[in-house]
């Protein structure tokens, strides 16, 4: 059994270089997340921007607390909306390149006319650009991190009921920007995508 | 699971790139500046290089497979650049100068299979290590299957060749002293 993330971290304010660890076990999944939010290269910095402050703050870290992860996510996050207009500059890369492959990939998409289904995952990306930081960042930690809303609040330093209503708010959000801004297609994005469900 | 973010799901990056990962290099030498910065410029930094070459090797159990090669062949993973997802989890395990990766089988990774699904491996990874007798002692005892003998080629390596748990391939060897060859 390997010594939970508590334990090391605590090791590691007599013994700094076994922080080391902690990097070995979240790094790979913590460049994943900078990469989903920035340019790449740019998370490339990033990375080690996260664990320097992770460093720096670890005698804060509970130590009986087994994993180092959601305290990560929340240091990564707020790394990340420091550098928000590199992460709307990602967004819109991404607009583009989800539009050309998603329709290349997927047949249910094909059957909707080929521009629209390109604007509307435009859209998508485009709206989550636009929501307020603090929505934007519950919302994606839970829907592309697969974070439970308990690593969210920790990771936030937010209450559970917060991190509930930030959601609700932010899908409201998401729902009205991607629906109500087009005007050029009669399908309304959830039922388009309930009937692409295989 | 259909509700009004799955477009949003599926518009995550690595959903359309589905188990393609970073260069593990990224990791390494990330690391190793952290490490730097934690323990000062008299740290161990080491940076290692990704060879130009490297094989991929799928297996049904990625997780068995990692304990199997450390444990069995003496590999040493780059566990900064260990990838855990739901579909699989990818290593990068070295000996010597030499990195092999693993991930799962299957049609969606990547169309590799495990020579368990096959009935047959289809490659073998060539290793040179550092005194073969114990090496091979040591694989033995932890249950590889050694399919040939440790012996002496007349081309001057000490050999052996055994399977893994899932059935690749393995030859190591050791290249003889010219006094024994």
């Amino acid at each position: 059994m390997e010594e939970s993330d508590g334990a090391v971290i605590a090791g590691s304010l007599e013994t700094p270089g076994a922080f080391g660890a902690i990097f070995d076990r979240h790094g790979s999944t913590l460049l994943r997340f900078l990469a989903r939010r920035v340019d790449p290269a740019e998370a490339e910095d990033l990375l080690g921007e996260v664990f320097r402050i992770a460093f720096e703050r670890r005698s804060g870290f509970e130590r009986d607390r087994d994993s180092a992860r959601p305290w990560l996510y929340g240091i990564a996050a707020n790394v990340v909306a420091k550098h928000h207009r590199s992460e709307a500059r990602r967004f819109r890369a991404m607009a583009r390149l989800s539009a050309r492959r998603l329709l290349d990939e997927d047949p249910a998409e094909r059957a909707v006319a080929a521009a629209d289904a390109g604007a509307r995952w435009a859209r998508v990306m485009g709206a989550i650009g636009t929501l307020p930081e603090a929505e934007r960042q519950v919302l994606l930690l839970f829907a592309w991190e697969e974070l439970t809303y308990d690593e969210i609040a920790l990771a936030l330093g937010v209450p559970v009921g917060t991190v509930r209503s930030r959601l609700s708010r932010g899908r409201a959000r998401l729902a009205a920007l991607t629906q109500g801004r087009d005007t050029t297609t009669d399908v309304p994005l959830t039922s388009c995508d309930a009937g692409g469900e295989r | 699971m259909t509700d009004d973010l799955e477009p949003l799901r599926r518009a995550r990056p690595d959903r359309l790139l589905p188990d393609d990962p970073p260069d593990p290099e990224i990791l390494a030498r990330e690391k190793a500046r952290l490490m730097s910065a934690i323990t000062g410029p008299d740290g161990v930094v080491v940076h290692r290089r990704t060879p130009s070459i490297y094989p991929r090797l799928a297996y049904r159990d990625e997780v068995a497979a990692l304990d199997f090669l450390t444990r069995a062949f003496g590999l040493v993973e780059r566990r900064e650049s260990r990838m855990e997802q739901p579909g699989g989890l990818l290593a990068w395990l070295e000996i010597g100068d030499g990195v092999v990766m693993i991930g799962r089988a299957g049609e969606e990774r990547h169309g590799l299979f495990s020579p368990l699904d096959v009935g047959a491996p289809t490659a073998a990874v060539n290793v040179y290590v550092h005194d073969i007798d114990t090496h091979y002692h040591r694989a033995e005892s932890e249950g590889a299957q050694i399919v040939t003998p440790l012996e002496d080629m007349f081309w001057g390596d000490r050999r052996y060749e055994a399977l893994d748990l899932e059935g690749h391939r393995w030859h190591f060897a050791e290249r003889l002293p010219e006094i024994r060859a």
